[in-house]
């Protein structure tokens, strides 16, 4: 009797539970396959469990008309701040960075607040998942993939440890006074500081190597460390390093690097990648692009070297992905990904660069980047285009649960609405 | 070893014949020469008569005295000593200078130099402790030693002045340049006994340049905008500075005297300012601002004159070119592309001083830093490649700059009653064969020694 009634309140439960319903009547873009139109979702425990013309479903659950709106997979931010930067010039707000040049032990999800205004800011575009980077010294430590909702770090996290970041040396002339502006310096004095620095990469995976065969030996002079015991899935392959490599050189030299260690990278910050594509295709590397809008680096390049670099990674056959690399900045991921399509890179490319390619990236495209059966439901209910500004979010979903769109920009909106 | 030795030997033997001949005689005759007078024709075969330190004749139908010493001048060229217009030598704790390669400035402090923050009125300076803190606006007078005068810090021993004789350079303006307000130059000769003796003019102006404290901690001013506010304010309240002494040197009773300020002591003493320009915007932007604070201004740098002549002659402006063409760093990044701009600059800058000769713009060479006689030559070779007149070129490194800075009347030129400061050469200036065979400083003989010692490359690099 108790048991049956037990039953009773969880079958209850499960038809009024939030993660359970019914999306009817709309286009689906599973991204990972061609358009449906006036199909329906359905979405169970959180994940979603058929998608079809006619579906039929139990009595009382949940349906949400989709007649004239479109479906899509969330978005995935694949470089941010988010959550752990608040004001930039505050520094109480902003828990990005660590002292130290070494410190792979860190995990950027921790540091991660989800009570952050950023946070519904971000959603309320349609980003329901982003890599939190941590920043500063040589390796910053782990990136995770967190999801925009949850009331802990805990639950936000999605994967811990979806990259190592490592800021790679690299040559830099370049300085910056405000009266000078731009000066060159020494050659000389800056490749004798990346040749320091590059030793010093060197030599820590030389003693994380070492660390690993200790453990793998074992006995009882063994001692763990809990820096170089994070950097064991790294050199495992598990867990790939996120590299910052600008131009053609470092790229190059990141590439051999990485051979010579035996790691896998992913490409971040890419902006003048020279002949390098080539190898970058060969090698299966992928690259986070960084914003699109921006300024070209230096005076003599084209107007459109930022907008047009997706477009060219894709004519070379690297796969890439977007990153905003910043925090409140993160809601124009579409748009950015957007201009790369003004700019010759095929539509469908850009919204796979902001869903399914930074799922494959990061490992866990068996979760999430499209709307296929079995995977987690973070969607989006659209009147349109995603990657167009005048799309309206009607509702969204992460992980089933729905989520309000109200944001600190829509409480303004109204307050000054309400002005007299 | 036996060679090395030679070797020693030679050198030092050498350097002894650079050195000055302190035993030449009071009157010399440089007869049979050819000439270039700079402010007349040149004399095709002619004498000069050096008594005392002083020009007592030249022509081409002068006797040499009976008491001369006669140097034989037989196809050999004179000319009036070299000027540097712009120059620390002298100076041994002056900034070295290097061409920067952006082109912005004049000379580039090696290191960040700390901030000169004169202590204010009423504290006592403590000149050893240069830990003051930064400045946080004008009334700190910060990077202000308008106060410190060229003539005061010259060096006699200055192992450069050798091997700038060497190169035939007999005179030179030299200035302080720490700083915003930097201090006073002073019209030079390249020898002399004592300190005091080598000098020819002071004050000869104030060298600005627009070097703050960088961005971060090196206080105000910190960014251009900053720098150009803050000479405006010096210039303002010097004006207010002036006039408060004089109301009160009228009428000292019942008035408060005002502070004495030396930081603007120094400002009000200046004949004329220095002011760093390069390109158009920067020269026009440096006229406009010397107009509005009623300056004598004398533009430095410009290297990318060959685009402002019109704005040059229309100001009526007197312009300091810095021979050291910009060109790549030896240290640059093999991989860095450098600009159009750059590039287009680097082509052209040497074009410049043709471009104001043609337009009739007063102007002088300075060296920014090259030492060596051979690029000295070749850097003007590359301006008389692109179109200035051979005459043109060795009047901007003589009377051009006696000009300048008001001293035409003793130095520049071979005429008679002039300071005797002489270079005879073996052909004509600039050419790569031509060798300085002597040089007269104040009428003293030096013979320079076959290639310029390498004790200037030493020291300034």
């Amino acid at each position: 009797m108790r048991a049956l009634s037990l039953f009773w309140l969880a079958a209850a439960l499960s038809a009024g539970a939030d993660d359970t319903f019914l999306i009817r009547g709309a286009v689906i873009h599973p991204v990972s396959g061609p358009s449906i139109e006036n199909a329906s979702l359905l979405v169970q425990d959180g994940k979603i469990a058929d998608i079809g013309l006619k579906i039929v479903v139990a009595k009382g659950i949940k349906v949400i008309e989709g007649k004239g709106l479109h479906v899509y997979p969330g978005m995935i931010d694949s470089a941010t701040e988010v959550g752990m930067s608040e004001i930039g010039s505050v520094r109480e707000t902003a828990d990005v960075s660590e002292l130290g040049d070494f410190k792979p032990q860190l995990r950027a999800a921790i540091a991660v607040n989800p009570s952050s205004e950023h946070i519904p800011v971000i959603r309320a575009n349609g980003i329901t998942a982003a890599m939190a980077l941590p920043g500063g010294g040589v390796i910053a430590g782990q990136a995770s993939l967190m999801y925009l909702d949850g009331w802990t770090w805990e639950e936000m996290t999605m994967r811990r440890d979806a990259a190592m970041v490592l800021s790679f040396p690299a040559i830099n002339t370049f300085s910056f006074s405000f009266t000078e502006g731009v000066v060159r310096g020494s050659y000389t004095d800056a490749k004798r500081n990346y040749d320091r620095r590059m030793k010093q990469l060197r030599e820590y995976f030389e003693s994380a190597r070492r660390y690993q065969k200790a453990k793998a030996a074992g006995g009882p002079g063994f001692k763990t460390d809990l820096a170089l015991e994070a950097m064991l899935p790294v050199l495992e392959g598990k867990v790939p390093l996120m590299v910052s490599a600008v131009r053609e050189r470092a790229i190059r030299d990141a590439l051999a690097w990485a051979e010579k260690e035996r790691v896998r990278i992913v490409l971040t910050g890419v902006r003048k990648p020279g002949n390098t594509l080539a190898d970058l295709k060969a090698k299966n590397i992928p690259v986070i692009c960084g914003p699109t809008q921006a300024l070209p680096m230096e005076e003599d390049d084209s107007y459109d070297a930022a907008f047009s670099l997706p477009a060219e990674l894709h004519r070379a056959g690297v796969k890439f992905a977007f990153g905003s690399f910043g925090n409140q900045f993160s809601r124009n991921l579409p748009y950015q990904a957007a201009t790369a399509v003004a700019f010759g890179l095929p539509y469908e490319e850009a919204l796979k660069s902001v869903t399914l390619y930074p799922a494959q990236i990061w490992g866990v495209d068996q979760i999430m980047g499209s709307i296929d059966k079995g995977k987690s439901a973070d969607l989006m209910i659209t009147d349109g285009d995603p990657l167009e500004v005048k799309t309206q979010l009607k509702r969204l979903f992460i992980r089933g649960r729905e989520v309000d769109l109200e944001s600190r920009h829509t409480k303004l909106y109204k307050k000054y609405l309400a002005r007299p | 070893m036996k060679n090395r030795l030679f070797v020693l030997c030679l050198t030092g033997w050498l350097s002894l014949a650079g050195r000055a001949l302190a035993e030449t005689p009071p009157v010399v005759a440089i007869k049979n020469a050819r000439i270039v007078t700079v402010s007349g024709p040149v004399i095709a075969k002619g004498t000069v008569v050096i008594r005392n330190g002083l020009i007592e004749a030249v022509g081409d139908s002068v006797q040499e005295p009976a008491d001369a010493w006669v140097i034989n001048g037989e196809g050999l060229t004179v000319y009036p000593g070299l000027i540097d217009a712009l120059s620390t030598w002298g100076l041994p704790g002056a900034q070295s200078q290097t061409a920067s390669p952006s082109g912005r400035r004049g000379f580039v402090p090696e290191d960040p130099a700390p901030a000169p923050t004169p202590a204010p009125p009423g504290r006592p300076t403590t000149l050893t402790t240069p830990s003051a803190p930064p400045a946080r606006g004008p009334e700190d007078r910060p990077y202000n030693t308008s106060f410190l005068l060229a003539a005061d810090q010259l060096d006699p021993a200055d192992r450069r002045l050798e091997s700038a004789r060497g190169a035939g350079f007999t005179g030179a303006v030299c200035f302080p340049n720490r700083g915003i307000f930097a201090g006073q130059g002073a019209v030079i000769n390249l020898a002399g006994q004592r300190a005091g003796s080598m000098v020819v003019q002071s004050p000869a102006g104030l060298y600005l340049t627009l070097r703050g404290g960088g961005s971060f901690g090196g206080g105000f001013p910190g960014s251009l905008m900053g720098v150009i506010a803050y000479i405006r304010q010096i210039y303002l309240d010097a004006d207010h500075y002036q006039k408060a002494k004089e109301l009160y040197a009228a009428s000292p009773l019942g008035n408060k005297r005002p502070d004495y300020d030396k930081t603007l002591e120094g400002v009000l003493a200046a004949p004329r300012v220095l002011m760093p320009a390069q390109d158009p915007k920067e020269i026009a932007r440096m006229l406009r601002f010397a107009g509005e604070l009623k300056l004598k201004a004398v533009l430095y740098g410009v290297h990318e004159g060959y685009r402002a002549a019109d704005i040059l002659s229309k100001y009526d402006a007197a312009v300091l070119v810095n021979l050291r063409w910009p060109e790549k760093s030896r240290d640059a990044d093999p991989e860095a592309e450098d600009s159009f701009r750059m590039l287009e600059l680097r082509d052209k800058a040497p074009s410049t001083p043709a471009a104001l000769a043609k337009a009739g713009v007063k102007f002088a060479f300075y060296l920014g830093g090259l030492d060596r006689s051979s690029d000295i030559a070749r850097s003007v070779r590359r301006s008389l490649d692109a179109g200035l007149p051979q005459a043109a070129a060795v009047r901007a490194l003589t009377l051009g700059p006696a000009e300048i800075f008001g001293v035409a009347d003793r130095l520049g030129s071979i005429e008679k009653g002039k300071i005797a400061n002489l270079i005879v050469t073996s052909g004509e200036l600039f050419q790569e064969k031509t060798e300085v065979k002597y040089v007269f400083v104040d009428g003293v003989k030096f013979e320079p020694s076959p290639e310029a010692p390498p004790a200037l490359t030493e020291v300034s690099r």
